[in-house]
Formats: structure tokens, sequence, C-alpha cells
């Protein structure tokens, strides 16, 4: 017994030293908490942009502010402790990407009313991210613009396929949203939901099978976590399939009518700047939803699939291909 | 750095509940209980719809109990009366509970910040309302941990979980005293299933909000608390599976906590959590004197 109460001392010893050290290690510069929800290029770009928009407000890395960057690697009890980690060391502000990260922190900030700015949230009402210390950046999908890039490229389509994962929020509003609008542009949607990445290859068969005229993509952590091998069986069966952001064009999709995550961590940098300088609070602005959409193209996937784009399309697009 | 201390400890008080129930089904029935994965999220659904709707933070505790019993039940009789096996009995309720959650509370519910939860409602706020919320986490998740352990240490003790731990170290002995062994399967999967639902409670006052995945990899978290918990009292034989048990998910949660604090590349956070284990593990069996493959 003595010897196991020994060892539970020294591990607490252990602990303590580590905590601590943690916590005396910075300088006396604010410290910005950013927990990111998981490895995802689309939240990579958000977190680069997110720390551009701060330099752009003239803040500089090191000497207004530091960063404390962590990773939850889509685990939702390590989003906890990120959070809870952020507020033991008393950062300035805590920038969730993603939902769960940013709920995760919006709960850990709750005792201290610590500022918390998110990105990448299609839906901050339902989240009730929206009342608060808190603000950021909505990363709604523009669908209606979408739609019309869809009908113009393919003038014949009649069901667009979506893939999607059911207990992704996003990707379920997303779907209503898909199902509400359709209609005015002569489409019928054809979603099918699955539960696990593993199900997605499975999924693009049976809707493959369902002879749709085309497949278009949600932000869908699941389902864009497997493009490649969804774009290998639809190449083979000559389905294009449309993105949702710059990175699933460059991948290969044909085209995208979507946002910018870089364009919206930008966005979501300027408003940490304003309440890092003490210009404005969290609890007072109101959360941005992103109205700028770009169109891109990947003119190699374009060709494949016989698609001719119009002028009007061709003018406003950006080329989107891997070097 | 003391808030840190305070607030990881809670998480570790919090997710004892889970532990328990992982000590019953994995030490004592010997019963690799996927369901886990599915009643902890279903605990934190049914608790997140009743916040929402207006309902008492209290009543949230026993229906969670009664959802997470009702979950243990199903793999119960799909195992006992189906013959199922021990595994995919678990797997089968987990993956329809999947579906019965987002039917109750869709992929993602949140609670705002002014329904009253456990930590902020009567008569917490009365009796402790001059502490921080912090430390108000960490006095009910410590009594609610407590007042649970001590509870399962009385039932331990009775005909009823004697014969529950037979069942999983001696069947014949259980049927040898003309008590159906199934039964006491089902029972113990029924006990197991309400905490680790309760554990999902819990976790939904204290995060607000539940998500259809948070469930994912409870069972492997659960496993490796009692494991890690099992490991370090091992010699001390008066030391009770409760303990281990919240001494195990304390543990973990420090690991993760000092895994995030060492200030290492965000990517490297599970390998360096995956050392910690080890390391545990391993200095826990040295000290043994013997080098047996326990974990």
């Amino acid at each position: 017994m003595k010897k196991t109460v020994k060892r539970v001392v020294c591990a607490v010893a252990a602990a303590v030293m580590v905590f601590g050290g943690a916590a005396c290690g910075k300088k006396e510069v604010p410290v910005i908490g950013i927990s990111q929800y998981g490895e995802h290029s689309s939240l990579d770009n958000c977190r680069n942009g997110f720390l551009k928009g701060l330099e752009d407000a003239g803040l500089k890395e090191g000497t207004d502010y530091s960063v404390d960057y962590q990773n939850a690697g889509f685990d939702d009890n390590i989003c906890t402790q990120i959070g809870q980690n952020f507020s033991a060391k008393n950062v300035a502000l805590m920038c969730g990407i993603a939902t769960n990260a940013a709920t995760a922190c919006f709960a850990a900030a709750e005792d201290k009313d610590i500022p918390v700015i998110f990105t990448a949230i299609s839906d901050p009402v339902e989240a009730k991210l929206d009342k608060g210390n808190i603000t950021g950046t909505s990363d709604k999908l523009p669908i209606e613009a979408q739609l019309d890039l869809i009908r113009k490229l393919q003038p014949d389509a009649k069901t667009i396929g979506i893939l999607y994962t059911t207990s992704e929020p996003n990707s379920v509003s997303a779907i209503k949203e898909y199902q509400e609008k359709a209609g005015a542009y002569g489409f019928t949607i054809e979603a099918l939901g699955v539960t696990a990445q593993s199900e997605v290859t499975q999924a693009t068969d049976t809707l493959i099978s369902k002879k749709v005229d085309c497949f278009s993509n949600l932000t869908d952590n699941n389902v864009v976590g497997v493009l490649s091998s969804v774009l290998e069986k639809t190449n083979e069966a000559g389905i294009p399939v449309y993105g949702s952001e710059i990175e699933q064009v460059v991948k290969g999709c044909v085209a995208a009518a979507g946002i910018d995550y870089y364009e919206l961590g930008r966005q979501t940098g300027a408003m940490a700047a304003k309440v890092l300088k003490g210009e404005a609070k969290t609890s007072e602005i109101p959360y941005e939803t992103i109205t700028e959409y770009g169109i891109y193209i990947n003119s190699g996937a374009i060709t494949e699939m016989g698609i001719t784009v119009p002028e009007d399309v061709a003018e406003k697009a950006i080329e989107a291909q891997e070097e | 750095m003391v808030d840190l201390i305070i607030s990881t400890v809670t998480q570790g008080f919090i997710y004892a509940l889970l532990s328990y129930g992982i000590y019953i089904t994995y030490k004592i029935l010997d019963f690799p209980d996927l369901t886990v994965d599915g009643s902890f999220p279903l605990g934190a659904a049914v608790t997140a719809l009743l916040l929402v709707k207006g309902g008492n933070p209290y009543l949230t505790l026993l229906a969670a109990l009664a959802a997470g019993a009702l979950a243990g039940l199903v793999t119960g009789i799909i195992h006992v009366c189906f013959k199922v096996r021990d595994l995919l009995a678990g797997i089968i309720t987990m993956t329809a509970l999947f579906s019965i959650n987002l039917q109750i509370a869709g992929s993602n519910l949140a609670v705002g910040r002014d329904v009253a939860t456990l930590f902020t409602a009567e008569p917490v706020k009365t009796l402790f309302g001059s502490l921080s919320l912090l430390q108000r986490k960490l006095i009910v998740s410590f009594f609610l941990m407590l007042l649970v352990k001590l509870l399962l240490d009385l039932y331990f003790k009775t005909k009823n979980g004697l014969l529950l731990r037979a069942a999983g170290d001696n069947e014949v002995l259980v049927t040898s005293l003309a008590k159906d062994k199934g039964k006491v399967k089902i029972l113990g999967l029924v006990i197991a299933n309400a905490l680790v639902a309760l554990c999902g409670c819990l976790v939904c006052h204290e995060q607000r909000s539940f998500s259809a995945t948070m469930g994912t990899g409870q069972m492997v978290f659960g496993l490796a608390t009692v494991i890690i918990g099992t490991t370090i009292f091992k010699k001390e034989g008066f030391v009770k599976g409760t303990t281990a048990a919240v001494a195990g998910s304390v543990i973990y949660k420090i690991c993760i906590q000092i895994a995030i604090s060492l200030g290492l590349p965000a990517n490297l956070l599970k390998l360096v959590t995956a050392v910690l284990f080890l390391v545990i593990l391993v200095v826990g069996n040295r000290q043994k004197g013997g080098g047996r493959a326990n974990a």
C-alpha cells in the first residue's frame, strides 16, 4: 500500500510540474486558444485564414498575441478538455473551429466568461452559439448558387445525388435546403445518408445505380474525407461530381459554387482582432454569414465529362486544379 | 493551474460513472459490451431533450438511468434469449441506438446558457452559490461519483450482488445454486448501461450539448480506465473495484490533459496519450515483480 501511495504522490507531483510548467512558460502577451475539431483541409484553411486576419489587422504574433493551437482529432471528449485547458490558462480569447470544438469552448468559457469566436459553423442559432459572450462566422453553403451552376453546366440533368452523414447537423440542414430549393431549378434530389465513413463508397455505388445525373457534395466530413474513392467510382460511371468548396475541385470535382474557407477564416480573424484591441465586445458583435462565394472549375475534369462551360460561367470561374 | 486540476479531476469523476459500468460488464461479467457507445449518447440525448423542453434537471438523471437500463436490457435479451454472441449483441444494440438517438435529439442538440443544469439549479445554487461554476461542477460530480460507488459497493455484498460476481467467474456455481445465469447477466447489463447513460447525462449537463458522435470510442475509453485502475491497485487486495475504476478514469483524463498541456504539435496528441498509458501500464506491472501480461 505504501508503495502505491508513493507512486500516486509521484504521479500527481509530475502532473503538477507539467501543468505548472505549461502555465508559467508563456510570456505576458494575450493568448488565443484555437481549438480545431479535426485534421481537415477546409478547417486548416480556416485556421490559416484566421491567423492572416489577425495579421492584416496589424497585430503581430509574439508581441501582440500568442497562439495555443490544439487539434481534437474529431474526438468530442478531447474538445472538452482542450476548452478546459484554455479556460484554466485564462486565455484572452478562444477560437473554436467547427461546431463541436466551438460548443466545448463555449461550455468551458462559461465560468470565467472568456470571449469565444467560432468559425465553420453552418447554423449558429441551432447550436445555441448566437447569444452570450460569443460571435463568429457561419459557413452556410450557397446552395442556390450551386443549383444554378449545375443547371448551367448540365442543362438536361434531372436528378442530383447527394451523400451525407446523418449525424452531421450541417449536412442535415443543407439537405433540407437542397430539397426545398431544387424544384425551382427543375431538379429532384436523391439524398442518401450514411452513418460512418466506411459506408460512403457503398453508398456511392447505390447512387450510381439509381442513375443520378450528377453528384453534389456538401462540406460533410465523412464524405469529403474519402472523396478520392468516390470520384474513382463516378469517373468510371461518367457522372460529374460538384464540390462545395475549392479544395474539393482541386481534388477532381468538376466545379463548385462554394465559399473560400481561407477567406472565411480571415473574416473571423478580423473580428478577433477587434476584440483583442478592445474595439468591440464579442457579446455585441453579431455573427456573420459569408455572402460572397466563388465559382471554381477544374478544366481537366470538365473536359473528361464532356461538359461545355457557358460564357457567363467561364468569365466568373476560377481555375482550381492540382499542379 | 488549480483550475486545470479541478476541471480535469471533475472530468475524471464524471466519467467514473461510465467506468463503473464497464467494470461490471468487462471485469465482473467478462462481457465485452459495445452497447456503451450507444447508451452513453442515449443518456445525453434524453437529457438534452428534457432540458430543452424545460424539464427538471434532476428528472434527467432518472430518465437517463431508465433509458440506459432499457438499452442494457435489450442487449441482454438479444444475448441470452436469442443466443447471439456477446460482442455482436452489443453491436446490434449500439447500431440501433445510433438511429434512435438521432430520432430523440437530432444530430446535435444544444442547451442554451439560460437553461438551468444540475450545476446551476437549486439546491446546488443556494448551497454552493458563492463558489465558481468550476468548483460547483467538481462538488456535484464528486458527490454523484461517491454516491454511486457506495451504492454499488453495498450491492455487491448482497446475495444478488454476489450472484452477479459469480456469474462472470464461475457460471457453474450460479447454475448449481439453482439460479438462472442468463437472468443474472441481463441484470448486470441493465445496471452497467444505466450507469453509462447516467454518465452521458452528466456530460450533457456539463457541456450543454448532445452530439450524435459523442459515443464513439467510449467503450475503448472505459476499458482503458478499468485496466489502468486495476493494474495500479493489483496488489492492494482490499481496494475495491469501484475505487480502481474512479482512479483509472481520473488518471486517464490527467494523461490527456498532460498531453494537451505539453504544447507539442497538435497532431501528436493521441500519440503522446498512448505513450503515457503504456508507461503507466508497464510501470504498474513491473513494480508487481512479475512481467505477466494482465492488461
